[in-house]
């Protein structure tokens, strides 16, 4: 045990005192941080406002839509449409082509986001329930969302002329057509979800890298020392196990300092003014104390599990390069959790969610991300962390086989059946 | 007592015997010499010694108890590939091997000092190890592996690469710790090193022991058939009886006499004609040396076609990859 610690803490010391570790815990937050506040500020600022043309015989429906849609944005519900430009046209039954090439034209050249063809009703005489046709033609399907937008705007106007008809005032036909909105009360114990989940997120990628990193420097630093060939000197006085073992907690200790470093930095910025200040737009980290220590938990389950496996293929490859040829087993199962982020941050109760928790790969991101956003049973949790460290045991059994015999290899990668033996090989 | 005991080690791996059927003892104050050509099982069997690998059969005693990880600490090992961690401080890495083997941090921070004034590379301890030469480096790991006193030191190769200054440097301080009961046993394919400083030797080829005793006993046995004479002018002297065989070099001739009971008349009559023909500056009887004995040896316990062309540049050659056995 003795042994361990020294190796474990030798790791430890030398990579802290690394130019590298000190600008990645500075850059990476830097970085994020950026990212972040860079991609709020592009949705809130330069959201383009949409530029559409009415084309209508009937000046007063193209005037009662712009308003509509005018004001639209104007409402509280509304607040993430986007500005409105409406132009009004006439239209000239004899030059309808060619006011249809113009507009076509405008299309093309990024002036216009669509325009909405209003045929007049064929039946004029029946003017109150015969309804005109509308043809709206966006740039690209990428504008379609207008299409709703539009409709819920015609609907209103439409309505509006259709009351107006039926003799009420204009004032009250208003308060008729008030949309209707709904407020999110906020439950006690679960505030501010979305923010929560933003926070999750973050830390959840967080893991997800600092996984993949130092499980990266673990494979990488057996593999400087067989290049070095130090683990000969070592090997003469300590056992392969304790090697392994003391490299994986020396490593994992650094992960787990700079972690910390970036969450306790973070908490203290957002209870400070400045956070409030600067990321009022619901970006501040809303996490109570169980997520955090669940994120403890599962990060250290998933650095065990995935840093034994990376010990075991830095033990079988001699240089960076084989290594990276076999990295595909580290990161794919990684990647595979990183795709399902999305769908299980939306249904964190899902069935998928809740396969995918309980396989020992994904269970550290994927049952992180359950425990803190879903509602998983004790024993799930339970479950997920006997699980995961019954398979971390089985992997580092075989890890240290692998490394024990394969530190002391070298010359050409093992092939599966010479992997095999060493692993029957005492 | 005996420091080191090999019973009958043997040692396969995948396809090829590293090791087969080796014994030899190394007793107190004994400079051993494990001699062998590259892959003939040298650093396999130090490997077996400190349990670094395990033999499939046959026994390792150390300090003359079977073979327990207990006893490593009493050790000390400099590997024929040698590592240093390349980005840590000289002290701070002794310190950390010095613990390793059981030091504290503060007695092997003042035997590291020490060693290093004694192998004169004081300047060096508070640097970083890439930033020394090669030599140097070799030296901080001689330390290393002397740090916590061991009784039996094992050198693999100590002096491949270093200059005749440091190699003496060493050499003499191996000697000097021999000299207060350490035992020391390094493998080398050298053989002119050993001649100069071992009392015992293995000689080992493919695995096998080919031949082991002390210097003194394996030399005797040979007869002083080897006759070595530089001179200046014609050469007719070599047609003489008694020469077995001749290499010619430039300006002096290596001798091979016929086996014979007068030896040593062979050789006068020998001399009286070189001196006859040419100019001697120098006339020398010897016993084979251990190279000679080596090669000689090898054809006797094996004669394959390609030991014959066994020489001094083959030995020389280094070994690429794969296991070294």
């Amino acid at each position: 045990m003795h042994n361990v610690w020294l190796i474990a803490r030798r790791e430890y010391v030398e990579r802290v005192r690394t130019r590298g570790f000190l600008i990645t815990t500075v850059m990476i937050p830097l970085i994020m941080g950026a990212l972040l506040f860079g991609s709020a500020f592009v949705s809130s600022k330069s959201e383009p406002g949409t530029h559409i043309a009415v084309v209508s015989s009937d000046p007063q429906l193209a005037l009662d839509l712009q308003s509509e849609l005018q004001q639209q944005v104007t409402r509280p519900s509304s607040a993430k449409h986007p500005q409105f430009t409406v132009d009004a046209m006439d239209i000239v039954p004899q030059s309808a082509q060619a006011t249809r090439t113009i507009l076509d034209q405008e299309l093309d050249s990024g002036d216009l986001d669509g325009y909405l063809w209003i045929t007049p009703a064929a039946t004029p005489a029946r003017a109150e329930s015969a309804r005109p046709t509308f043809t709206f033609t966006p740039r690209s399907s990428e504008q379609s969302y207008l299409r709703s937008q539009l409709a819920a705007a015609l609907g209103t106007v439409l309505m509006r002329e259709q009351l107006a008809h039926h003799g009420i005032v204009a004032d009250d036909a208003d308060t008729m057509l008030q949309p209707v909105d709904i407020l999110t009360a906020h439950v006690p114990h679960h505030d501010d979800r979305e923010s929560a989940e933003v926070s999750i997120t973050i830390l959840f990628v967080l893991m997800y890298m600092v996984i993949a990193l130092y499980g990266m420097n673990v494979a990488r630093s057996i593999i400087e020392e067989k290049t070095s060939r130090i683990f000969e000197v070592m090997l003469a006085t300590i056992r392969p196990e304790e090697m392994m073992a003391g490299k994986i907690l020396g490593v994992g200790s650094v992960g787990i300092t700079q972690v910390g470093i970036w969450l306790t930095a973070a908490l203290l910025l957002s209870a400070s003014a400045i956070a409030s200040n600067l990321g009022g737009q619901g970006i501040h980290v809303a996490l109570t104390a169980a997520q955090i220590v669940y994120f403890f938990v599962y990060f250290i389950l998933g650095y065990a599990f995935y840093s034994s496996i990376a010990a075991a293929l830095g033990a079988m490859t001699n240089s960076e390069h084989e290594l990276q040829q076999l990295n595909l087993f580290l990161v794919l199962p990684l990647v595979v959790c990183f795709v399902t982020l999305k769908s299980i941050l939306t249904y964190p109760d899902s069935a998928m969610a809740r396969v995918l928790a309980l396989i020992p790969p994904f269970t550290p991101l994927l049952m992180y991300l359950r425990v803190s956003l879903g509602h998983p049973s004790h024993w799930t949790v339970f479950a997920s962390i006997a699980l995961t460290s019954a398979s971390i045991y089985a992997i580092v059994w075989v890890s240290s086989r692998i490394y024990r015999v394969g530190v002391l290899m070298y010359g050409k990668r093992p092939t599966l059946p010479e992997l095999l033996r060493w692993l029957k090989y005492s | 007592m005996s420091i080191v005991q090999l019973n009958h080690i043997r040692k396969v791996y995948d396809t090829k015997v590293a090791v087969d059927d080796l014994s030899f003892t190394i007793e107190p104050g004994t400079m051993f010499g494990l001699l062998g050509p590259n892959g003939s099982g040298k650093t396999s069997s130090i490997r077996m010694m400190i349990g670094i690998t395990v033999p499939d059969s046959g026994s390792v005693s150390l300090f003359d108890q079977p073979f327990t990880r207990s006893a490593l600490p009493r050790v000390g090992y400099l590997p024929e590939e040698r590592g240093l961690y390349k980005k840590m401080n000289v002290l701070d890495q002794l310190i950390f091997l010095g613990q390793l083997h059981g030091l504290s941090a503060s007695v092997a921070s003042r035997r590291a000092s020490l060693w290093c004034e004694r192998l004169d590379i004081v300047e060096a301890i508070p640097k970083k190890t890439e930033d020394l030469s090669k030599g140097m480096q070799q030296k901080i790991q001689f330390i290393a592996a002397l740090l916590h006193d061991p009784d039996l030191i094992l050198m693999d190769e100590p002096f491949s690469g270093l200059d005749p200054v440091n190699s003496f440097l060493m050499m003499s301080t191996l000697v000097d710790l021999c000299s207060i009961g350490k035992a020391v046993l390094f493998s080398t394919h050298r053989m002119d090193q050993v001649e100069k400083f071992c009392n015992n030797i293995a000689l080992i080829h493919r695995g096998h022991l080919v031949l082991s005793g002390s210097m003194r006993e394996i030399k005797s046995i040979y007869p002083r058939n080897r006759v070595l004479i530089h001179f200046e002018g014609g050469d007719g002297f070599l047609n003489h009886p008694s020469i077995e065989h001749v290499k010619r070099y430039n300006g002096n001739v290596e001798i091979k006499l016929r086996p014979s009971a007068t030896l040593d008349e062979d050789a006068q009559s020998l001399l009286a004609q070189a001196i006859a023909h040419a100019r001697v500056s120098r006339f020398e009887v010897m016993e084979p040396t251990l190279e000679e004995i080596f090669i000689e040896k090898v054809q006797e316990t094996s004669p394959v076609k390609n030991d014959r062309d066994l020489s001094l540049a083959q030995l020389d050659q280094p070994n690429k990859g794969g296991l070294d056995a």
